[in-house]
């Protein structure tokens, strides 16, 4: 059963140092990002594409502002943990107990994303929420109003912006697990997944932009910004979800084939 | 059939031709395992009777893991059928639900205890976990559950890999090397805890490089080379195949030739034993009711004999005879008295 695979990852999940690595350092590191937001800004003015002014960050959807920014931050962590949980079972050889075990393979498999897509997202949620308690204490430290950012539209914005996260995070989880099974080796695979998209998509998109529109790391970025320069949220999503079926497919059926002597 | 020198014959296969899957734990047939042009399980047959304990040896790289492997559905057979509790071994989830594994080394997550280890596998499988306790006594690790399993000793990474295979109440247990990493009283807690659990009913295939172990906890033996099988059948009936040997020693070492030619005349399969220590000996295949003929024999020849003695015929030489391994080899695993 997909619940019982769900539940004994969460065993492995639940664990006190991944817990606070990952819930912490994403609520540090999110928490950081507004701290310096805040204090960098300029008091009027539109500020930049980088570092919107204290005036644009008083608007309803001020907050966004702040979200669009840490979609790729939030994304590497999400790949780089779900790389490491599936593409670990191989290098500590524990797959093999797993199997034993739960020799569905489709089953154990969605059990585990399943368990690894709910903690990535609750750890992102946990880093919203304290990232969102840390901007209301810096926006009195600046004498930013913050009565915009709770009324009707605000919420509204804040909520899609959210979900628009949330939806790239899971994207970016996805492709993670999915190197990692491909790979099968933790450190490899986290290594070369990052490299590609810190490095190499960098590298393309400045070489031939109009490759930008096409490349993974930039349409989960579009996803998560909802929609920006590049591409349309709609195009993004859509062209992401096509990726991702496949990769995730693809991924699938290499576990499910393939012979394990780890 | 072993393609190395004198051959055995699959004894109990005949036998076993008649049983049925209710009487067998394991039936395998041409069971076939190709990585690419390598050939590492050949067309072996296996058959395992249901609450016996089942020796699995073969020198290094024979195939016994991926045999094992193959069997708990984790590697895909290139060919051959068979079944496994009378489960398709194309099935195996029809079939692991009754199977306790340790396979190769103990793979645990090392930064969870082991009870918690053992936690994500019975919720995994849907097993009760109020059986981990019970479980975890039995293999005498009760008292260091909730550590963490990084802290754990090599033996008690291996008695915690016994309780994860004996999670599920398995009606078969298959251990690929369950001794590892376990000092001498360790060893023997282990050959206890499997002989009580064949008591229990359970079948147990056992694949181990120490031979002597084999000898103490099996009932039944498979020997496999180069993916072959070249044995199968109880223990006892293959020390009983195999015969005990006369060694012979003539006061001159010139008359060595002599005696060979005229024991083999005489009917005996016989060859001259060369050792590094101790001097050269003429090896009889007979029994000590053999002792005084052959000695009249050589003595109507004039040659005399400074020494007789018989030797039991061990496991080791059969395994060696049956698997091909050369001497040179078979004096190192003797003065490390294990089989690697």
């Amino acid at each position: 059963m997909i619940v019982d695979a769900f539940r004994s990852e969460w065993v492995k999940l639940r664990r006190t140092t991944l817990v606070l690595g990952v819930f912490g350092g994403l609520a540090a590191a999110a928490s950081f990002f507004v701290v310096l937001l805040f204090s960098q800004a300029a008091a009027v003015g539109p500020g930049t594409a980088d570092l919107p002014s204290l005036q644009v960050l008083a608007q309803p959807n001020g907050l966004i502002h702040g979200v669009n920014r840490v979609v790729v931050l939030l994304g590497i962590v999400a790949f780089g943990v779900a790389a490491f949980q599936i593409a670990s079972e191989y290098s500590l050889g524990t797959l093999r107990q797993l199997l034993v075990r739960q020799p569905r393979r489709r089953i154990l498999l969605t059990g585990k994303y399943l368990g690894v897509i709910t903690f990535i997202v609750a750890a992102v949620v946990a880093a919203s929420l304290i990232a969102g308690g840390v901007a209301v204490i810096m926006a009195h430290v600046r004498h930013v109003p913050v009565g915009a950012w709770f009324s009707g539209t605000g919420v509204k914005d804040l909520t899609e912006a959210l979900g628009e996260l949330l939806l790239a995070v899971v994207g970016f989880a996805t492709l993670g697990m999915a190197v990692g099974l491909f790979l099968r080796s933790a450190v490899f695979a986290v290594i070369v997944g990052l490299a590609y998209l810190i490095a190499i998509e960098n590298i393309v998109g400045r070489v031939l932009p109009s490759l930008n529109r096409w490349l993974p790391g930039q349409l989960l970025l579009g996803v998560g910004q909802g929609g920006n320069a590049t591409t349309t949220f709609p195009r993004a999503l859509l062209v992401s979800a096509i990726y991702l079926a496949g990769v995730a497919l693809l991924a699938a059926n290499t576990f499910r084939r393939r012979d394990v002597t780890a | 059939m072993s393609a190395h020198g004198p051959v055995l014959s699959l004894c109990d296969v005949l036998d076993l031709d008649q049983a049925t899957s209710r009487d067998l734990a394991v039936r395998a047939s041409g069971l076939t395992k190709r990585f690419g042009d390598r050939t590492v399980v050949d067309a072996l047959e296996l058959a395992i009777p249901r609450g016996s304990v089942c020796g699995f040896v073969g020198p290094n790289g024979a195939g016994k893991t991926t045999t094992i492997r193959m069997l708990l559905g984790l590697i895909q057979p290139s060919a051959g059928s068979g079944t496994v509790l009378g489960g398709d071994l194309g099935q195996p989830q029809s079939y692991l639900h009754k199977v306790g594994a340790l396979i190769e080394s103990p793979a645990f997550y090392h930064h969870l205890s082991g009870k918690n280890n053992l936690l994500a596998l019975a919720r995994l499988a849907h097993i009760d976990a109020t059986t981990i306790p019970d479980v975890l006594d039995r293999v005498g690790l009760l008292q260091r559950a909730d550590d963490l399993y990084r802290s754990y000793s090599l033996g008690m990474k291996q008695r915690l890999g016994i309780a994860a295979a004996l999670l599920a109440a398995p009606e078969l247990l298959i251990l690929d090397e369950p001794t590892n990493g376990l000092d001498p009283a360790g060893i023997v807690e282990m050959r206890d805890l499997i002989r009580s659990l064949a008591d229990e009913g359970i079948t147990v295939f056992v694949s181990s490089h120490l031979l002597s172990e084999i000898e103490h906890i099996c009932d039944r033996l498979i020997m496999i080379s180069d993916g072959k099988t070249v044995f199968q059948g109880e223990v006892a009936k293959l020390r009983a195949t195999r015969g005990d040997e006369l060694i012979l020693r003539p006061e001159s070492e010139s008359s060595l030739a002599s005696l060979l030619t005229l024991v083999q005349r005489a009917g005996f399969a016989a060859r001259v034993e060369e050792a590094l220590l101790s001097p050269p000996t003429v090896v009889v295949e007979a029994g000590s009711d053999q002792a005084a003929p052959l000695n009249r024999l050589a003595m109507h020849a004039d040659i005399t004999l400074i020494h007789i003695s018989e030797r039991a015929r061990s496991l080791e030489e059969a395994f060696f005879e049956l698997t091909g391994t050369h001497s040179r080899d078979v004096e190192t695993a003797h003065s490390l008295g294990s089989v690697t």
